[in-house]
């Protein structure tokens, strides 16, 4: 579904590339988890794959159309929800709905009934009339991944969705992720979180320093975590060793 | 709809629930406006009686017809108020509190030495308080009451049958036929004057017009930071659409307040007593100078929202430009009482493009010719701004 060879991006200024030679290969109705520190080029690389940023080099196709030619067409079948939230405070659940949908160009005949969809799935009937900046956390969280759903992507890119939400908000979310992807869509799902990661995800692709250090099954990585010494803070017998062992604990505090 | 089209709507949508943008948009202007031209409205009066006078003291030792005349054309002068007091110490203290604003001494024996080769000098005093203007203005009316007088008692001796009271130089009806007191404006047969209104509508309806580059850099700063116009360009929308979907919406927004602004000046003001704004004769001339003001508005805005990287940032940029801008370009002091190299300096400024084609078409009589390139060289600016704003939107980093 998603091919990513060799893909290198380097920002303007910056000496490092964020990127620095990116393979990766996503299966089609996968969960797949893209899982890094700060830093790592996880945002990056999703963009690159939506087609906002372009790759210095290498090549990037999704279900067989490849970037940047077919951008148009791969935006019409992708879609990204960012790590912040991503509409309007000042517009109402439904305002920030039918905005975006006209946006995307979705037909006038289909659009209410898109937006009734992505509501029901995201738990957001009863908020329609609310104005988003007086939504809590989670819902705030939740109308970005209703936005997220309304061009009824083949692939939906999550970038860490569930920063800074409640316990409850956040097992909705990791839920509804679920369901999403158990009725076809492929789901991208970036996150530092280790245990979302381990929950969700049938495949994971470890980043660090732009470079992909390991990819594979959560069963494989898994085994490869039980036969590596501590290097975790608290021992899980998880993914968590593996990530360890992979990225180093030193911290990353990164200046913009 | 078309997508630029949802933009648009979405923009006005947000601009409405904005209600701190609605009050620096409009109701700041219209603020400035009512009270700028009622405020100066006596300075650019002509023929009126001021609101504000200055008194004086008025010490005529000379008590001939020649210097009561002088006193009397002194006396005459709207602005300024003659008093009178016998004691000189009493006229000094009230001149030392800045009660009385000047004392004016026709000597003993002024009239009689005017032949002299060292004539006797009338004196003028200034209070300690008094601006350097007042004092300026004060002393000419002085010098005009004096060579008025001199010139016409000249006139009078040379053309005796001017004198109808057989020689008496103070009846000076006939003698005042001679003198042509005009204008500039009119004796250049233009319709309007100069008033407060014609030069402060224009004048704060251009600084508001750049104004809208605060709430339009500040709201695509917080899309950017929000995440939307990641969104936004993840559903394929090209920088092009985006910028357009800004730009047109405030074009709107400074249209509105040009026909707002302009209505307070024809109707509003006059209500509180000043002058009524006439439109000048060239309705497509206007138009055409508003919309090139009003592109070169809201691209700086866009430009200033694409290279700043917080709304802290947006909001000190676009506020201290906009009143660096306003000043150098004539809309807080005229550009005409401006020193020379302050006048070259100010066509530096794209505010000043738009208030001169403003002015032409209000003030002077000018039409689509006087203001195109004026109009010109704000569309040049306004693309300028636009495509640099576009290549930092498409090179960002965030979005």
């Amino acid at each position: 579904m998603i091919k990513v060879k060799a893909v290198v991006h380097c920002y303007v200024g910056q000496t490092a590339p964020a990127l620095a030679g990116i393979d990766l290969h996503v299966r089609r109705g996968s969960l797949f988890g893209l899982l890094g520190p700060n830093g790592s080029g996880k945002t990056t690389l999703i963009s690159i794959l939506m087609g906002i940023l372009r790759a210095d080099s290498g090549t990037v196709s999704i279900d067989g159309r490849s970037l940047p030619q077919d951008t148009r067409a791969i935006q019409r079948v992708c879609s990204l929800v960012p790590q912040e939230n991503a509409f309007y405070p000042t517009l109402t659940v439904a305002e920030n709905l039918r905005f975006f949908a006209k946006a995307q160009q979705i037909g006038p005949g289909v659009v209410d009934e898109r937006i009734s969809e992505s509501l029901r799935v995201t738990g957001l009937e009863n908020a329609t009339g609310i104005r988003a900046n007086r939504l809590s956390g989670g819902m705030k969280r939740r109308l970005s991944i209703a936005i997220g759903l309304l061009n009824h992507p083949q692939v939906l890119l999550l970038d860490e969705p569930t920063v800074g939400i409640d316990p409850q908000s956040r097992q909705f979310l990791l839920e509804a992720i679920k369901k999403i992807n158990a009725a076809g869509t492929t789901v991208v799902y970036c996150s530092h979180y280790l245990e979302e990661i381990e929950f969700l995800c049938d495949e994971i692709a470890i980043l660090d320093h732009g470079r992909v250090l390991r990819q594979g099954t959560l069963a494989a990585m898994t085994e490869e975590a039980r036969s590596l010494t501590l290097t975790a803070p608290v021992r899980t017998a998880g993914l968590q060793e593996l990530f360890f062992h992979l990225t180093r604990t030193d911290l990353r505090d990164m200046v913009q | 709809m078309s997508v630029l089209g949802t933009l648009v709507r979405k923009e006005l949508l947000l601009l409405r629930r904005d209600w701190h943008a609605v009050a620096l948009l409009f109701v700041m202007p219209t603020f400035f406006i009512l009270l700028m031209s009622l405020a100066m409205r006596d300075v650019f009066a002509t023929g009126r009686t001021s609101t504000n006078t200055f008194k004086y003291y008025l010490v005529n030792e000379d008590t001939t017809a020649f210097a009561t005349s002088i006193a009397n054309a002194l006396g005459t002068h709207a602005v300024f108020q003659p008093m009178s007091l016998n004691s000189a110490d009493a006229r000094r203290r009230a001149i030392l509190r800045g009660d009385v604003q000047f004392e004016v001494v026709i000597p003993l024996g002024f009239t009689r030495a005017l032949p002299d080769s060292v004539p006797l000098r009338i004196a003028v005093v200034s209070s300690a308080g008094v601006a350097p203007p007042l004092n300026e203005l004060f002393r000419a009316s002085v010098r005009e009451a004096v060579t008025g007088v001199y010139l016409r008692a000249r006139v009078a001796a040379l053309n005796p049958g001017l004198s109808a009271g057989g020689g008496d130089f103070l009846q000076m009806d006939k003698v005042n036929a001679l003198l042509n007191e005009a204008t500039l404006y009119e004796s250049a047969q233009l319709s309007r004057r100069p008033t407060s209104v014609q030069q402060n509508v224009p004048a704060w309806l251009v600084f508001a017009m750049f104004f809208v580059a605060l709430p339009l850099s500040t709201t695509w700063l917080q899309e950017r930071t929000q995440g939307s116009l990641t969104k936004l360009r993840s559903i394929g929308l090209s920088p092009v659409v985006l910028l357009l979907g800004k730009l047109l919406p405030y074009l709107l927004v400074n249209m509105l307040q040009v026909v707002l602004m302009l209505a307070i000046g024809v109707w509003v003001v006059p209500m509180f007593g000043g002058d009524a704004l006439t439109l000048g004769n060239s309705p497509l001339g206007l138009a055409i100078i508003a919309l090139a003001t009003s592109m070169a508005a809201v691209s700086y805005g866009l430009l200033i929202a694409n290279l700043v990287s917080t709304i802290e940032q947006a909001t000190i940029a676009t506020g201290a430009t906009n009143l660096l801008l306003g000043a150098l370009g004539g809309v807080m002091v005229p550009r005409s009482i401006m020193p020379e190299a302050l006048q070259q300096l100010s066509l530096l400024s794209p505010m000043s493009w738009g208030l001169e084609g403003f002015l032409d078409i209000l003030l002077r009589e000018g039409g689509v010719r006087t203001v195109a390139l004026k109009a010109l060289m704000l569309v040049g600016f306004a693309l300028i701004s636009l495509t640099l704003a576009g290549l930092r939107l498409q090179r960002a980093r965030t979005f």
